[in-house]
């Protein structure tokens, strides 16, 4: 499942399972063509990830917390523990990999 | 506003070179000149104005000497060439803006002098702050830089004088080969910044004898090997990563005949400098293949490592460098310092290099000099230098004997680029090519991001010691990736004829997976966007201005078939510059290359801007 989240909704999430979070920014273009990737990550492999979309510019608290430097960055959690971490733009099979070794 | 974007065929500068050629050569055959009358031809094959071409023909088989006459006798460049009845001589060392005198004197006979009159350099030449010489200096040889910023590869005398100069940005290292052409990179960016087509190989006059494309493209350093084949650093033509690749081309048909991936012997984030990037994780910027041991040492900036491995196996034997960071099992690889005198690890290092009996240099940037980001040394409180260690690999032991450089602090501090050579046992070339100031201080973030920038300073320090004397010392304006010490002229063909052979092949442009959804609007890319489409033999690039954050992809459209390119609008693309010569004034400003191979048909350019697709009104033919 992919959705956008506000920072409360991000926490109730978090804990639940294998979670991918995008710190992405409105004003970036790698970040605009991350969501479409995401898009059809979701399609391939939505039952085995949560991922959630986390504003970079409206979520400060959130950002500061799990020390996100620039955008877009994707971090992978299980059961809210830091897995993995990516920077910059990431193609699909990359990204389906980072998930389905820890499914 | 026109019906479609600009657009032009750029013909390839080895077929332009041919064309002057065959002409030069027409025009020779079809009068009769003579030793009192040759033909001149200056800059003849367009991209050195300070070189030229005199044709003539003798009666009897006679070896010419050619007297190219310097500002002083001192600075004469004098060249012998073989018996022979006709006669295609290149003039090397011409000055600008001056009637250059050249004598030319036939074995045992008579002299005729003729006058060469050349233009004023153009701004792409750097302009030289002072050389110092010591009066028995070599004037035969010149200090070759190459570019890593605007100016362009230029040749100096031991005066300062500039002897020669390309007016093409080929770039990073300029090396001689046995049969005295150089390699050097070509101009042709295959992906930015610095990731280049491919190598060179070309006569000091500027003429391609060689062109060599190479799919994972070419960056920072090659080697030619004993049999003539060269080591080349690479990449995966992929890009996933970058600067973690070296191949081997066969030299005569351009193939790869042998390849290493350091992710084979490194695990990508281990021992990370405080430049490291997960795309550009070991930043390879120098080999060096040692016979003796038959291995290849590289020069990992962002591990802040030099590292040695086994030509066959590419398996890892040593690591020179600070073992702070790195993980247990790796630490077997490193070696502890002994000895007593000054004892420093290299950081952020570029061009390495092993020494006959076994010693390894490198130019030390210091750059952050710790592996500690609390410990990170601000550039204005650091240092560069050329620095010697004796490594001892039974004992994995490593003693520092020699460095040039740490005395001088922030004025020879460089935090990219420069190399050291070797000419012997305590004769050594050290070359701080990346000195930036921003106003009073070592500037924090890189010159090429600045370009515009009143308070940017840039400066490029190369110095030559014998036994601790300074022997040259020069300064100039701009960075230069390395300086080399070479004559003009050497003992073998000066200027082979005949058209540059192409070899190798450029591969297939790695396309974006993921495509994005969207129908053409019908209307064409807006003027507002300055889009251009320059098409080559091989390939086209696309050029244009887009505002950072906007969403763009480049798309290749043939009915059903597309193929995507995204381009990259974020603010800060690039770090690790050391070669920011194709990097546009205008941060806006993006460069998208796309190959021909594996593209077959006829394909309508089209680009997505944000959330519509515009057309371009232009075609690309693939055959």
């Amino acid at each position: 499942m992919l959705k956008e989240v506000t920072q409360e909704e991000f926490r109730q999430e978090v804990d639940k399972g294998l979670v991918l979070a995008d710190f992405f920014s409105s004003t970036c273009g790698p970040c605009k063509m991350l969501s479409f990737v995401l898009n059809d990550v979701d399609k391939t492999c939505g039952d085995k990830v949560n991922i959630l979309k986390v504003d970079f510019d409206k979520n400060k608290e959130l950002v500061e917390e799990y020390e996100v430097s620039g955008y877009p960055t994707l971090i992978l959690m299980r059961d809210g523990v830091e897995l993995k971490r990516t920077t910059g733009l990431q193609q699909k099979p990359v990204i389906i990999k980072m998930i389905e070794d820890e499914a | 506003m026109s019906d479609k974007i600009s657009y032009s065929f750029s013909e390839s500068l080895i077929k332009r070179q041919a064309e002057a050629e065959k002409q030069m050569l027409a025009e020779w055959k079809s009068g009769e000149y003579t030793l009192e009358k040759p033909l001149i031809k200056l800059n003849p094959y367009l991209i050195n104005p300070l070189a030229a071409v005199v044709l003539f023909t003798t009666e009897e088989e006679t070896a010419i000497t050619m007297t190219v006459y310097g500002k002083e006798e001192r600075g004469n460049i004098v060249h012998t060439f073989p018996r022979a009845k006709e006669h295609v001589l290149p003039v090397l060392g011409l000055y600008a803006d001056c009637e250059n005198r050249v004598e030319l004197r036939a074995y045992e006979g008579r002299a005729h002098e003729i006058t060469i009159k050349t233009e004023p350099l153009s701004g792409d030449a750097p302009k030289l702050c002072y050389m110092k010489t010591e009066p028995e200096y070599t004037s035969q040889d010149l200090i070759f830089v190459t570019p890593s910023l605007n100016a362009l590869a230029t040749g100096f005398d031991y005066r300062g004088d500039v002897r020669w100069h390309l007016t093409v940005p080929v770039v990073f290292d300029l090396k001689r080969l046995k049969n005295g052409n150089f390699l050097i990179g070509t101009e042709r960016v295959l992906q930015m910044p610095y990731y280049m087509s491919g190598l060179y190989e070309m006569t000091m006059a500027g003429k391609i004898v060689k062109e060599y494309s190479i799919p994972g493209g070419y960056h920072h350093d090659q080697w030619e090997m004993e049999n003539g084949d060269i080591l080349v650093l690479s990449e995966d033509p992929d890009y996933v990563t970058v600067e973690d690749v070296i191949v081997l081309l066969d030299r005569e048909t351009g193939k790869i005949k042998k390849r290493w991936d350091l992710k084979d012997c490194l695990t990508p984030g281990e021992g990370p400098s405080g430049g490291y990037t997960d795309r550009d994780w070991f930043h390879n910027n120098a080999l060096w293949y040692d016979k003796n041991t038959d291995s290849i040492t590289l020069s990992g900036r962002h591990t802040d490592s030099l590292i040695n491995i086994d030509y066959e196996t590419g398996k890892l034997n040593w690591i020179l460098g600070d073992p702070e960071t790195w993980p247990e099992e790796k630490l077997k690889y490193f070696f502890k310092p002994v000895g007593e005198g000054d004892f420093d690890w290299p950081y952020e290092q570029h061009a390495c290099l092993v020494t006959p009996n076994g010693d390894v240099m490198c130019f030390d940037n210091g750059h952050y000099r710790s592996k500690i980001r609390e410990k990170f040394r601000l550039n204005k409180d650091n240092f560069s230098r050329g620095v010697l260690y004796r490594i001892n690999k039974e004992n994995m032991t490593i003693e520092q004997l020699w460095q040039y450089g740490k005395e001088r602090g922030e004025e020879f501090f460089s935090s990219y680029i420069g190399n050291v050579e070797y000419y012997g046992e305590g004769h050594y070339l050290v070359h701080s090519g990346g000195i930036q100031y921003y106003g009073e201080h070592a500037s924090e973030k890189p010159a090429a991001l600045m370009k515009d920038d009143p308070n940017v300073r840039a400066e490029s320090i190369t110095v030559e010691v014998l036994d601790g004397k300074v022997i040259m010392e020069m300064k100039i304006e701009g960075n230069f990736y390395r300086a080399e010490k070479l004559p003009l002229y050497h003992d073998q063909d000066n200027l082979p004829l005949g058209e540059g052979i192409r070899l190798g092949e450029m591969g297939v442009t790695p396309e974006f997976d993921t495509l994005i959804p969207m129908e053409p609007c019908g209307e064409l890319l807006s003027y507002r966007y300055e889009a251009q489409i320059i098409e080559e033999e091989d390939r086209f690039t696309f050029k244009a201005i887009f505002e950072g954050g906007q969403l763009v992809m480049l798309m290749l459209e043939n009915g059903e078939e597309e193929h995507g390119y995204f381009i990259s609008t974020a603010k800060n693309k690039f770090n690790a510059l050391c070669c920011g010569t194709f990097i546009e004034n205008d941060p806006r400003s993006i460069t998208l290359s796309v190959n021909k191979a594996g593209l077959k048909g006829t394909f309508d350019v089209r680009v997505i801007v944000d959330d519509k697709k515009y057309d371009t009104g232009i075609q690309i033919r693939c055959e």
